[in-house]
């Protein structure tokens, strides 16, 4: 398909071998063998597929975490394949916004703190972090939780915790691993229409899970099965 | 991200793990505080000594035979030798120092040490302080007259009372001859490190070289040469030595100043100091490794807030940043905390022990303490962040 405007991610040939096994006798493993994906601006986007079909491995390197072994990958107007561990660095914290199966929060900080973490590594200062998180805060409708801790969240509240850490890095791209993985089916059904919610907004959200009906909520699927994209 | 930043960001993650913290931080309190410690004592011992030392000499040069090279034949100060010396600006004080004996029960005798002065001693060498009676005066000396000022030990020795004041005291010299003195004053006791426990009788020279069978008439042991005012002892001890080199062979007389021995003194404590230190030095490797250990075990712990720290967009550099900074903040309030508490037991020593009663923390051995830990700090944090900084983020997003 084709965008309306420059895509937010536009792959070509993207592959990816890992090399496991011990020193002396080294298996290639073809994670992905040839991927080609363009993601539009406002699309809302689930890779499905089994364990194995490599959803994660795509999701790492669309994150900027892993690095393809072939291939075209342009985030954003940007050519990234290939770019410094510093510049790569500041890419996914300028164009990634990232929410993990285990929202990732750390545990001695407060929701707000949290929600700053990633604009401490963008320069701003004190207030112009606070200000911003605050306002991430509420849109994911926590601004009476901003200085309790993790420990002090139920689990849909530390996801929605994560999600406004992703949106106060006005990401290019929500990129969202298994979000639903560990909450129950509550707590996922909350999770699930903010997710529409930020669709409506105009947020760009790419989300790998295994659960067909959360891959349902998406506007368009992607099927992954041994390293290719199946439809 | 500045390095204040980090520095904060360090300091809430020390904070929210305080007991190991400051278990890890402990090594290198002990560490820092020995050295210090150490190293002030060595310093305020030095100062004490040079303090009694200048107490008891002054500024001073002493003039004496040079008995190594001149074997039993050494060659004697004589009067003519001191009147040549009398043109230099100091006051000059030569003595006799003999041994003799005092009769403690008939046929027990003991001895004692006896010196010889040219008059008003108080005078010449104000460490010695008249306590009762006077001193016999330069006249009675120049005249030979029999009189004598004992210390308290003598007093209580020789003359079983604390009073000696006008009463006769009996000395009997080597090879059988004998003296009786008046006892015209008793001199305040000496600190026990310069013979203060020895009974000793002071009289005028002439009176010993009248009567005592081992001393020739017009010499002496030494000749102490009291600096007056500010003068410098180094150049005045130059001019001593030329004098005295003028009249005899180089060689015969050894010419030193109580400078000379405080160098020597200094030397010596120097050497202690740094041995001392070095050993205190041992314990903060010790914290340091501790340190180490510590850092290593936050960053196996915290592998996953590094992984996440980096998806969010920290790079490899402002990782091993955190970690050092970690490690340098620990051991630089272990440093801190090291250096307070040795100021504050050397305080507590310089009140309570009276020997030891100048205080002393030099700005250098403070600077020199808190420089160390926080190279102690750089060195042993820069492999664990180091371990930190070069963690695969998908890796560590994935431990457990």
């Amino acid at each position: 398909m084709t965008c309306e405007s420059e895509p937010v991610v536009s792959m070509r040939g993207i592959t990816k071998i890992y090399q496991s096994g011990s020193k002396d006798r080294t298996v290639d493993v073809e994670a992905l063998r040839g991927v080609d994906i363009e993601i539009c601006q406002g699309e809302y986007l689930a890779v499905m597929g089994p364990s194995g079909s490599g959803k994660s491995t795509l999701m790492h390197i669309i994150g900027l975490l892993d690095s393809p072994t072939e291939g075209e990958y342009i985030l954003g107007g940007e050519p990234v394949v290939g770019i410094s561990e510093v510049e790569l660095a500041r890419v996914r914290n300028q164009k990634i916004g990232f929410i993990f199966q285990a929202f990732f929060l750390l545990p001695r900080l407060t929701a707000l703190q949290n929600v700053a973490l990633p604009l401490v590594y963008r320069g701003y200062n004190d207030a112009k972090r606070m200000s911003m998180a605050k306002a991430s805060l509420a849109a994911c409708g926590l601004e009476d939780r901003m200085h309790h801790f993790p420990n002090e969240l139920s689990g849909g509240q530390k996801q929605r915790v994560a999600i406004a850490r992703a949106l106060a890095q006005e990401p290019e791209l929500l990129l969202a691993d298994e979000p639903t993985g560990n909450l129950d089916s509550h707590a996922s059904d909350e999770i699930l229409n903010l997710f529409d919610h930020l669709h409506n907004e105009g947020k760009t959200i790419v989300m790998v899970t295994h659960e067909h009906d959360v891959g349902a909520r998406a506007k368009r699927i992607i099927r992954m099965l041994d390293g290719r994209i199946e439809a | 991200m500045n390095l204040l930043e980090n520095i904060r960001m360090s300091l809430s993650s020390l904070w929210s793990n305080r007991l190991r913290s400051f278990l890890a931080l402990l090594g290198i309190v002990i560490g820092v505080f020995a050295v210090t410690a150490m190293v002030s004592l060595g310093q305020m011992a030095t100062a004490a000594i040079n303090n009694s030392l200048e107490s008891v000499a002054g500024k001073s040069i002493i003039i004496q035979p040079d008995y190594h090279n001149g074997g039993m034949n050494f060659t004697r100060l004589t009067e003519e030798d001191i009147n040549a010396l009398s043109m230099l600006p100091v006051t000059l004080n030569p003595q006799l120092n003999v041994s003799g004996f005092y009769e403690k029960k008939p046929g027990d005798r003991r001895s004692i040490q006896i010196s010889g002065t040219r008059g008003n001693l108080p005078k010449y060498d104000s460490s010695i302080k008249i306590a009762q009676g006077r001193f016999f005066s330069d006249e009675e000396a120049r005249g030979g007259t029999a009189v004598a000022v004992l210390n308290p030990k003598a007093a209580e020795e020789v003359l079983r009372t604390s009073n000696p004041v006008g009463k006769n005291i009996r000395i009997f010299f080597p090879k059988g001859g004998r003296a009786d003195l008046k006892v015209v004053g008793m001199m305040e006791a000496l600190p026990a490190m310069f013979g203060g426990n020895q009974p000793l009788i002071i009289m005028p020279t002439p009176f010993l070289w009248r009567t005592h069978p081992d001393v020739v008439r017009g010499k002496f042991d030494f000749c102490v040469l009291k600096v007056k005012g500010n003068l410098d002892v180094n150049v005045l001890q130059k001019q001593a030595t030329k004098i005295i080199e003028s009249r005899y062979n180089k060689g015969t007389f050894m010419i030193e100043s109580t400078e000379s021995f405080q160098t020597v003194l200094q030397s010596i404590t120097m050497v202690l100091q740094a041995f001392l230190g070095a050993i205190a030095g041992f314990s903060l490797v010790v914290g340091g490794i501790g340190i180490m250990n510590i850092m290593l075990v936050s960053v196996t712990e915290r592998t996953r807030e590094i992984g996440l720290r980096k998806a969010l967009g920290a790079t490899s550099q402002q990782i091993r940043q955190q970690f050092i900074i970690e490690a340098v903040t620990l051991t630089t309030a272990g440093g801190i905390i090291g250096v307070a508490s040795a100021a504050l037991i050397l305080w507590l020593i310089s009140v309570f022990v009276p020997f030891l009663n100048v205080f002393i923390l030099n700005p250098l051995t403070i600077v020199l303490a808190l420089s160390v830990s926080v190279l102690v700090g750089l060195f042993f944090g820069v492999w664990p962040a180091a371990r930190a900084a070069k963690l695969d983020p998908i890796e560590s997003l994935r431990y457990e």
